[in-house]
């Protein structure tokens, strides 16, 4: 069970950073460079690639597990019998990380930090291909991200109150640098300090659906997540409760949380890990329908199309079904590989608020994806919105996507009306500063 | 470094070595606080990352090992990392150094320099290290301790008689009891990856030392609960009750964010049900595994392929699993391929009457998609749904002529493949519909949609008024077409000549293929068959009716469902590249280690029934021809009988029993603790198992992912009951 090592290829597929293949010979990551080269040449169309790409050579066969990041590629070679699974939530892990780091990832960030790079792929992966540390609340006492060095280079002393968590690790016979991994906690760091505590929840929810062409819903879900932000002192041993609690079914927890006590209690008991982390993914199920479980979709679309030769129209009319103000809907349409150009106009109607106007709302085609694109910046409730227009395709029976694609956001607003009850702070006494807000947002398929 | 931050991309430009050198010499004399040593190295390194050679610096590199600065001192062992292993005869002057950075203060270094040496296989470092080692795998530090695990597993790939002797493999049992639970993981993970090489000694859990690992797991990172779940596979439970409660203890774990860790906690759960008597337990886990299986579906595209072919392994064997979830399968527009096939291929296998209706109302969305693999497979399934679900069956004739009536040429010729396949499950059913597939005789130019066509015409030539001319038609182009279907031409004209065998056309006709089989055509096949109809129809007409003519046996959909045996031992590596592949590891992959269902009084009847015996196999001395996407196992499949012939030298055999006694199973029955095959089936009362000899053979044609899922004849007796035993 081993990941042999992490290439990552810049947009043109080039290797920008590779870890040491030592026990490898030298074309091992070369030949898997080639394979996805080719595999994503030969691909008719972005995103048609196998994410798992098998490789053969005359001494061993492989594979390849690749994803997308910033415009390059990252990818783990693994041989024998993987869990590719472990693959991609490494690069998962590493990306993430990475980001921890240098806030954006992307290749002048990584051609800039190389050796950091480099440090921290020696550190989250052993050259047998065991992932190691990939808490970023314990790198940081290994590998320095460069605001800490320029920070700690700034300070007179190394010691100034300002960094107080930071030791000197950077250099050399500093004993305690492996502090991190004596502490009895995984995932945090010991010895944690700051003049100001707080902690931050994000419930983050998002449904996902897809709407029949007769109007029904066939399937529509919603995914939460609770992510989080911790700048707490010490040890803080939290108990979060809710007043709802059962609204979340088939919760997956950060290693955090005490699983035996969610079970038992419905309370989420932890010691959270510096910064930012994700306590909690769930989905929700509406009570009342145990048969049923789709979840309401907020909004409506009334599509009427008209397919003629060498283009159509169509008439699509968008209603608001919530009291909330969603924000920035955008609806996407593909038009077919031989659609040539579209022409629109936006109107809207039946609102109580005067305001509504063209101004809330624009279209756009794009002539390299063939997409037309419709936004609605603010979309109030009890209004319609109505785009018409027509296309032109250079085949004469033109094959559009029969799907429209959905997005949008509504702030202040979760689909399980999940409540906070209460958090608790025991093993530490001061006080701490707590925050929750929501947000939703949405990604509908409606068919036509 | 402050001034350097985001100019480090410079270095970036190919570096030359004679300059790298000076620099490095210049630096030696005036240095403050080791700046320039600093920035060459850094060069240096960066030049590594790009590939260029900078090994002939490596003198020059090793005399900054001794700088009291760690980010030098790292940049140093990176160097070695990459050049150490091919300076054998310059590496002795780096020892001392790595000596004393062994017994360094600082746990970092002593780390970097045990974990760095491991790295280069050269016997005076191997040796040097070994002393070493054994204090590390002691350090009071935990990242130490926690280094040498893994460094251990590096020794013994160097030498494994050697470091046995050495005594190493003892030394990491014993840290599997160590208090810092990521010490206990990588302990976990050395010596399972000292056990999954084949000279490697034996590694097994007792009951007592799989529920100490249990205990550790809630204190682990997630990569370290991942070895400790997968090293419970290694467990083999004795009572059922020893199964149920340890499946109990793991399945909490269905509930962790890491999409690995959740694939793996339900690969344990799928072993550990082979052991479990308890029926209405075996429910319960079953409802459980469905929901976190879905919640992978919520995760990126590349997550979601892993586990969609896992998931469509745990359908076959526990039917019971997401029964009711066909809904979560469904394709939209934006998913990538790869996907979309997949869940295609769920959704199949998840239809049943009761949703047989939503299927397909599904299945003729994508059957009007634009991708035209895609529409292919999703008409292709509409035929399967017909042939699987009899009720559902009227619905789908409907949706195929409806998609043959847009005459989209690919869309046609998909549906009169599996059109063919109807008519065999349900004959005389629906032979009505033959005069509208007629109609687009001029759209088929495949020769597998071609085939089907001519097969239709011949078997139902009596039914079809205006056959002669048809085939007449098609067998213009008959010594052009592809063998396949040339033997399709060749049986439907003989079976015409047996319907209407007055016609003049016919006779005609027959006369005219046959000739052209037996004289114009250079493959054996075709020329032995159409010899052989000749004579027969020459000397006696009627039996040849019978033969022809015979009745064909029915056709249904369960046999391409997996052997349950071969199913149970892929099961085994859920979650792995064989499990993508739906192939066994060590058919395709070196080195990989197979897995097998152990018996014990604990595994259930129904299991043992189908056991599958592991032999280490032998791999075959040249490389394996792969075509295609995924791997392809070797022509021969391992045979257990063959293969136990000439695996491991007797010698080796002795030794890795004998570690495994003294190592972590206690028990003493030779037989059972062997590792060839036949040790895992003596004292089975149930007798010889039949299907060890060759657990692959079905599993090429019954299943291969996307491209063999022809329904085929059902081989041998019913599978009515299997349905059933399924669920134990």
């Amino acid at each position: 069970m081993a990941i042999d090592g992490l290439i990552i290829l810049d947009p043109t597929g080039r290797p920008i950073i590779q870890s040491s293949y030592t026990t490898y010979p030298a074309a091992y990551p070369l030949l898997h460079i080639e394979a996805l080269n080719n595999a994503l040449a030969k691909a008719p169309r972005e995103g048609s690639v196998d994410p798992v790409i098998y490789v053969e050579e005359l001494s061993c066969s492989s594979a390849c597990c690749h994803v997308e990041v910033g415009g390059m590629r990252f990818l783990a070679t693994i041989s024998g019998d993987v869990d590719p699974l472990i693959a991609f939530a490494f690069l998962d892990a590493f990306t993430e990380i990475l980001q921890d780091y240098f806030g954006v990832v992307s290749v002048a960030t990584l051609k800039d930090n190389f050796d950091i790079v480099y440090q921290l792929l020696e550190e989250t992966l052993d050259s047998s291909g065991h992932p190691l540390t990939t808490s970023p609340n314990l790198l940081s006492d290994i590998v320095l991200s460069p605001s800490l060095i320029s920070k700690l280079l700034a300070s007179v002393s190394p010691a100034t109150p300002g960094v107080p968590s930071v030791r000197q690790g950077g250099s050399f016979g500093s004993n305690g640098a492996s502090g991190a991994f004596t502490s009895p906690i995984p995932w945090r760091k010991a010895g944690v300090r700051h003049n100001h505590n707080e902690i931050l929840f994000d419930v983050v929810e998002e449904m996902r659906g897809i709407v029949g062409k007769n109007g029904t819903t066939l399937v529509s879900n919603v995914f939460g997540k609770i992510e989080s932000n911790s700048k707490l002192s010490g040890t803080p041993d939290l108990t979060l409760t809710f007043t709802n609690p059962n609204v979340m079914t088939d919760c997956a927890f950060h290693p955090c949380v005490r699983l035996q006590k969610w079970t038992r209690d419905n309370a989420l008991s932890f010691v959270p890990p510096e910064g930012r982390f994700i306590l909690a993914d769930y989905q929700y199920r509406p009570p009342q329908s145990a048969v049923v479980s789709n979840v309401p979709i907020p909004l409506s679309l009334k599509a009427n199309m008209d397919m003629g030769e060498f283009g159509g129209t169509f008439a699509l009319t968008l209603t608001s079904r919530l009291i909330k103000v969603m924000e920035n809907l955008e609806l996407k349409f593909y038009l077919g590989e031989d659609a040539t150009s579209a022409q629109c106009t936006l109107s809207s109607a039946g609102s109580s608020v005067g305001s509504v106007g063209s101004a809330d709302g624009s279209w756009s085609f794009n002539s390299r994806t063939k997409t037309l694109q419709w936004e609605i910046l603010n979309m109030r409730s009890s209004g319609s919105w109505i785009l018409r227009g027509s296309w032109t395709s250079k085949i004469k029976a033109p094959r559009p996507a029969h799907a429209f694609q959905i997005r949008f956001e509504i702030p202040s607003y979760s689909f399980s009306s999940l409540k906070v009850d209460q958090l608790r702070l025991s093993s530490e006494t001061y006080k701490m500063y707590k925050g929750v807000r929501m947000r939703s947002k949405g990604s509908i398929e409606w068919r036509w | 470094m402050s001034t350097q931050q985001g100019q480090d991309a410079k270095f970036f430009q190919r570096g030359k070595i004679e300059e790298f050198r000076a620099e490095l010499q210049a630096a030696e004399a005036k240095d403050k606080k080791f700046q320039k040593r600093k920035t060459v190295l850094k060069k240096i390194v960066a030049n590594i990352t790009m590939g260029n050679d900078m090994s002939p610096l490596f003198h020059d590199v090793i005399q900054c090992i001794g700088t009291p600065l760690l980010e030098i001192k790292k940049m140093v062992y990176l160097f070695l990392v990459s050049y150490g292993r091919s300076k054998p005869d310059q590496i002795h002057l780096v020892i001392p150094s790595f000596l004393q950075d062994c017994n360094d203060r600082n746990p970092l270094i002593r780390a970097l320099a045990i974990r760095t040496m491991s790295y280069i296989p050269i016997p005076v470092v191997t040796e040097a290290l070994t002393d070493q080692l054994r204090h590390c795998l002691k350090d009071r530090d935990p990242y130490v301790r926690k280094t040498a695990a893994i460094c251990v597993a590096k020794v013994y790939t160097a030498d494994p008689r050697k470091a046995e002797r050495k005594g190493f493999v003892e030394l990491l049992r014993d840290m599997l009891i160590d208090e810092n639970a990521t010490v206990v993981s990588n302990a976990v993970a050395a010596l399972s990856e000292i056990g999954d090489r084949q000279d490697g000694v034996i590694f097994k859990l007792n009951l007592t030392i799989a529920n100490k690992l249990l205990s550790a797991l809630g204190e682990s990172s997630e990569w370290g609960q991942i070895y400790i779940l997968d090293s419970l596979l290694r467990y083999v439970p004795e009572q059922h009750a020893d199964a149920e409660m340890m499946a109990e203890r793991v399945i909490v774990q269905l509930q962790h964010a890491n999409s690995a860790v959740v694939l793996t906690t339900i690969k344990v759960l799928l072993y550990l049900m082979n052991y479990m008597g308890d029926r209405r337990l075996i429910d319960y886990i079953c409802r459980k595994m469905g929901p976190p299986l879905v919640t992978l579906l919520s995760s990126g595209p590349e997550v979601q392929y892993v586990a969609l072919r896992n998931i469509l392994l745990i359908i076959q064997r526990r039917p019971t699993v997401l029964k009711n979830d066909v809904k979560a399968f469904f394709c939209k527009y934006n998913d990538p391929i790869y996907v979309k096939l997949a869940k295609l291929e769920i959704m199949y296998r998840l239809a049943r009457e009761e949703n047989a209706r939503e299927v397909l109302a599904e299945l003729e969305e994508y059957a009007s998609e634009v991708d035209v693999d895609f529409v292919r497979k999703a008409v292709r399934s509409i035929g399967r749904l017909a042939i699987k679900v009899e009720p559902a069956a009227d619905k789908c004739i409907e949706s195929l002529l409806k998609l043959i009536e847009t005459k989209v040429t690919y869309v046609v010729q998909e549906a009169v493949i599996v059109t063919k396949d109807i008519f065999r499950r349900y004959p005389g059913k629906y032979e009505g519909i033959i005069p509208k597939i007629c109609e687009n005789l001029d759209a088929l130019d495949e020769p597998e949609a071609k085939a089907a066509m001519v097969w239709i015409l011949g078997q139902f030539a009596d039914k079809i008024d205006n056959v002669e001319e048809l085939l007449d038609d098609l067998v213009y182009s008959f010594l052009d077409e592809p063998a396949e279907v040339q033997l399709a031409h060749l049986t439907a004209v003989v079976k015409l000549f047996i319907y209407k065998s007055q016609s003049e056309v016919t006779k005609a006709l027959v006369h005219k293929v046959l000739k052209w089989a037996t004289e114009d055509i250079d493959n054996p096949d075709l020329r032995d068959r159409g010899f052989m109809y000749w004579r027969m129809l020459a000397m006696n007409p009627a039996v040849a009716a019978e033969i022809v003519l015979a009745e064909k046996p029915a056709i249904t959909t369960d046999s391409d469902r997996m052997d349950r045996g071969a199913l149970d031992q892929l099961l085994l590596h859920t979650g792995t590249l064989g499990s993508i592949y739906h192939k066994n590891p060590e058919t395709f992959i070196r080195n990989a280690a197979g897995r097998a269902l152990i018996d014990s009084p604990a595994l259930n009847a129904n299991s043992r029934a189908v056991l599958v015996s592991l032999a280490r196999p032998q791999l075959p001395p040249i490389a394996i021809s792969v075509s295609g996407p995924g791997p392809v196992e070797p022509t021969r499949p391992p045979q257990p009988s063959e293969a136990a012939n000439n695996v491991p030298l007797p010698t080796i055999m002795e030794s890795s029993r004998s570690d495994e006694r003294d190592l972590l199973d206690v028990e003493g029955d030779d037989g059972a603790g062997g590792d060839s095959g036949e040790g895992y089936l003596e004292g089975d009362d149930d007798g010889p198992v039949t299907k060890a000899a060759d657990p692959y053979a079905s599993l090429g044609g019954a299943f291969g992912g996307y491209v063999t899922d022809v329904p085929q004849p059902v081989a041998g007796g019913s599978r009515g009951g299997d349905l059933d035993d399924l669920l134990l």
